[in-house]
């Protein structure tokens, strides 16, 4: 039998030095029509990701505004220095911090137990994993709106029900502590059922014949959930964690939709408050440093989190 | 072979440079001042065109698109009048965003009063004295509505400035009016202030389910603001010295403290539970559903209450008005009453011809006639004439106290700050109204960081934060 590798292994080093087709013009070699190919999305992925980046990066370093328009001044580093020396932005930070690791977790415990329940289940598991995905593919502009009505104080069906078994009325998105865990627990309806995905797949691709070699050695349930599926799904777990903790870090339409960052300014994050410096004094050169530094914090903890990863790996 | 990857590395180089200039290509406007509209209407074009507007969503955005279809399209039969509209919290930065790219989608921007300092300093909207002083009779209108919606720099209450310029002219005046239950608390409103809030106490004690108060509270648009405001104005307060630039030691003045006290302290506890983030929408939905005694909203957002499909109140309008009373607001230690309503102005970004004919269509919306017809079709008009003609008065029971409200209205600061000013003044007042700052230290908070706002002129970096 032949080695499938080597007939796929540097598909593009073979494809160059193919000769053209005939009938195809001299010039055109594989290269060229690779070039081809890639060029469009290139130049997309250029004009409207890398040059918007690019050009925030030099806004960062101006005092320019978009509606006043007129010359952008260098100021350097003083907007990097207001925005990491603000109170303002310190507050910002924390309700934020607060946010990714109430979400992320509740996230994760639900999503991982969801999905070691659907995987333990033989019938009826496609219908139930696509009934979970649903609210993920909801919009979170019509998510926000209907749990707006739900936790509704005076007429939300949330109170109604907790008034129909006798407790009483909760302000549940006027009040400065169940505000935010109004909106921790909004996005973890939204968004458990990504994790729960991810961790279905990783538990579906644990081999059985390690449970059936635990069985034979009569290993407690305890003992093949801590022994066999959860090290083999956790670095599975950890990327979903990564996506969420990413997502959530940005959050900013639940917040409009549903607090506008109230009670006061207690649960405006901090994609909220870029938002604000950007639309509402129109800061450009502000807003764009601000959203450059948050850039920065996302690129170094994904980092550090990727190289415990990769260690995790290696062990 | 080397070629494809400097070709390749030439072609990015060359995009970047092109989306540079393009990036950079539309800033033309430097830090320039309201470019002027033309005394004399230009020619108008005979092509089909449509005059396009920008408001937000709400009764008045439908009932201009329905009026000035039915009623201009009779002189200018090419012309379709299109409002597009947003959400109300989404105004400003719908507007400002396209000033931002220098190209609007609107021909005529409907500002409210405090956006027409930031529009003029940017070089937004037209410059329109020469063409007002040619085609308006400015006589017809109370001066401080005419300086209101059009006049910068404008003083908050007082006299027109005849030598200021102006940049727009009036669409729709508005004012709060009391909204309260004749059936609960008597056809006389109150008086006074403290009377109301004594009526609205002995209400709710007596009618369970029924919250003694609605009115404004959310953080959003400037909600709570207003509420603030209002109560700041009837309690002798006042929200800045506009002279001196100064707002810290003014706002926070011993008026300014009263009048935080009574608003978080004595009308607080008579609103719903979970109140805390209403707007016009929900203020209405509480009238409507006859859940509250008293209730204070816009007049132009108030005509639903009085339809019975959208009321628990009555079957009939009739009904309704049974039950229902307007009456200008309480006077307490002044009778100050907020200014709402807006001007419409001319986008400095609209081709010729559509300017031309919004300069037209703002000729003919002001005419006497034409005033008339807008009041009987629910607006709220701005001429002398039109807002003591029988067309206003017998159009809605809430007219009249816009009629009688006129001569008492006090606005915010009309400042190119303005959006920053109302956003810390909304979360302050917000945050005390719910509870997550003492009111003291709420109010307080609001001279310090709007006096930082007026302070930071020609600060260089981190302006906005």
């Amino acid at each position: 039998m032949s080695d499938p590798v080597s007939l796929t292994d540097h598909p593009v080093q073979e494809a160059s030095s193919t000769p053209p087709a005939p009938g195809r013009s001299r010039h055109l070699s594989d290269r060229w029509l690779t070039v081809a190919f890639i060029s469009p999305a290139l130049l997309l992925l250029l004009a409207m990701s890398v040059f918007p980046l690019l050009w925030a990066l030099y806004l960062s370093f101006t005092d320019y505004s978009a509606t006043r328009g007129g010359p952008a001044t260098f100021v350097w580093f003083e907007n990097f220095t207001a925005i990491l020396t603000s109170a303002q932005v310190h507050l910002r930070a924390f309700t934020t911090l607060l946010y990714v690791v109430g979400a992320v977790t509740l996230q994760t415990v639900l999503g991982f137990s969801i999905a070691y329940l659907i995987s333990r289940r033989v019938r009826g598991r496609g219908v139930l994993t696509t009934l979970f995905l649903v609210p993920m593919m909801l919009s979170p502009v019509v998510v926000g709106l209907f749990w707006r009505f739900m936790l509704d104080a005076q007429f939300g069906v949330i109170n109604s029900m907790l008034g129909s078994i006798g407790l009483g009325q909760v302000e549940w998105l006027t009040k400065q502590n169940t505000a935010l865990i109004s909106l921790i627990v909004v996005d973890t309806w939204q968004w458990t059922p990504f994790i729960m995905l991810i961790a279905l797949a990783g538990l579906t691709a644990v081999p059985k014949y390690l449970y059936e070699a635990a069985s034979i050695d009569r290993a407690s349930e305890w003992f093949r959930f801590r022994t066999i599926t959860l090290p083999l799904v956790w670095p599975l777990l950890l990327i979903a964690v990564l996506f969420r903790a990413i997502e959530a870090f940005r959050l900013f339409d639940l917040v409009y939709i549903l607090t506008s960052g109230g009670p006061g300014v207690s649960t405006e994050t901090l994609s909220f408050h870029v938002y604000k410096v950007a639309f509402l004094g129109f800061n450009t050169g502000t807003a764009s440093a601000y959203g450059i530094l948050m850039v920065l914090i996302v690129i170094v903890l994904a980092q550090l989190y990727m190289r415990y990863l990769n260690k995790l790996k290696e062990d | 072979m080397r070629y494809p990857k400097r070709i390749g590395l030439l072609a990015t180089a060359v995009m970047m440079v092109a989306t540079t200039v393009v990036a950079c290509g539309g800033d033309e406007g430097g830090n320039a001042s309201a470019p002027k509209a033309p005394a004399d209407i230009p020619a108008l074009t005979k092509d089909p065109l449509t005059l396009s507007f920008i408001w937000f969503d709400w009764p008045p955005a439908k009932a201009l698109e329905a009026f000035a279809n039915a009623e201009y399209t009779k002189e200018r039969s090419n012309v379709t009048v299109k409002v597009n509209v947003v959400p109300n919290a989404n105004w400003h930065d719908a507007m400002f965003t396209q000033f931002a790219a220098r190209k609007t989608d609107f021909d005529i921007p409907i500002l409210d009063s405090q956006h027409i300092g930031e529009a003029v300093t940017n070089g937004n909207i037209l410059d329109i004295t020469d063409f007002v002083k040619k085609n308006i009779d400015v006589s017809a209108y109370n001066p401080y509505l005419l300086a209101a919606y059009g006049q910068f720099p404008q003083a908050e209450t007082g006299q027109r400035d005849e030598n200021a310029s102006l940049y727009g002219l009036p669409l729709l005046g508005d004012t709060w009016t009391m909204i309260y239950r004749k059936d609960l608390i008597g056809d006389t409103p109150p008086a006074t202030w403290d009377e109301m809030i004594a009526a609205a106490q002995k209400c709710q004690t007596e009618n369970p389910g029924v919250s003694g108060l609605a009115f404004h509270q959310a953080n959003g648009s400037d909600a709570a603001a207003v509420t603030y405001n209002t109560v700041n104005g009837v309690y002798g307060g006042n929200l800045w010295d506009s002279k001196a630039r100064k707002i810290e030691g003014v706002i926070n003045d011993a008026a300014g403290q009263e009048a935080m006290d009574v608003l978080v302290n004595k009308m607080k506890p008579l609103t719903a539970a979970g109140s805390g983030n209403w707007f016009i929408d929900e203020v209405n939905a509480a009238v409507a559903q006859g859940k509250a005694c008293i209730a204070f909203n816009w007049i132009a957002a108030s005509g639903g209450l009085l339809d019975p499909e959208q009321s628990t109140l009555g079957k009939t309008r009739e009904e309704i008005l049974g039950k229902l009373g307007f009456a200008t607001l309480p006077k307490q230690k002044t009778d100050l009453v907020p200014l709402g309503g807006m001007g419409m102005h001319v986008s400095a970004y609209s081709s010729p011809e559509k300017q031309a004919e919004a300069l037209n269509f703002m000729k003919w919306f002001e005419q006497a006639d034409i005033q008339k017809k807008w009041a009987a079709a629910g607006g709220v008009p701005a001429r002398t004439d039109a807002l003591s003609s029988p067309e206003f008065l017998n159009a809605g029971p809430f007219n009249k106290v816009y009629a009688d409200s006129v001569s008492r209205m006090r606005d915010m600061w009309n400042v190119p700050e303005y959006a920053r000013l109302i956003d810390i003044e909304n979360t302050n007042v917000n945050a005390a109204l719910n509870g997550a700052k003492p009111p003291k230290d709420a109010l307080n908070d609001i001279a310090k960081e709007q006096q930082a706002v007026l302070d930071s002129a020609g600060k260089k970096g981190g302006g906005g934060l």
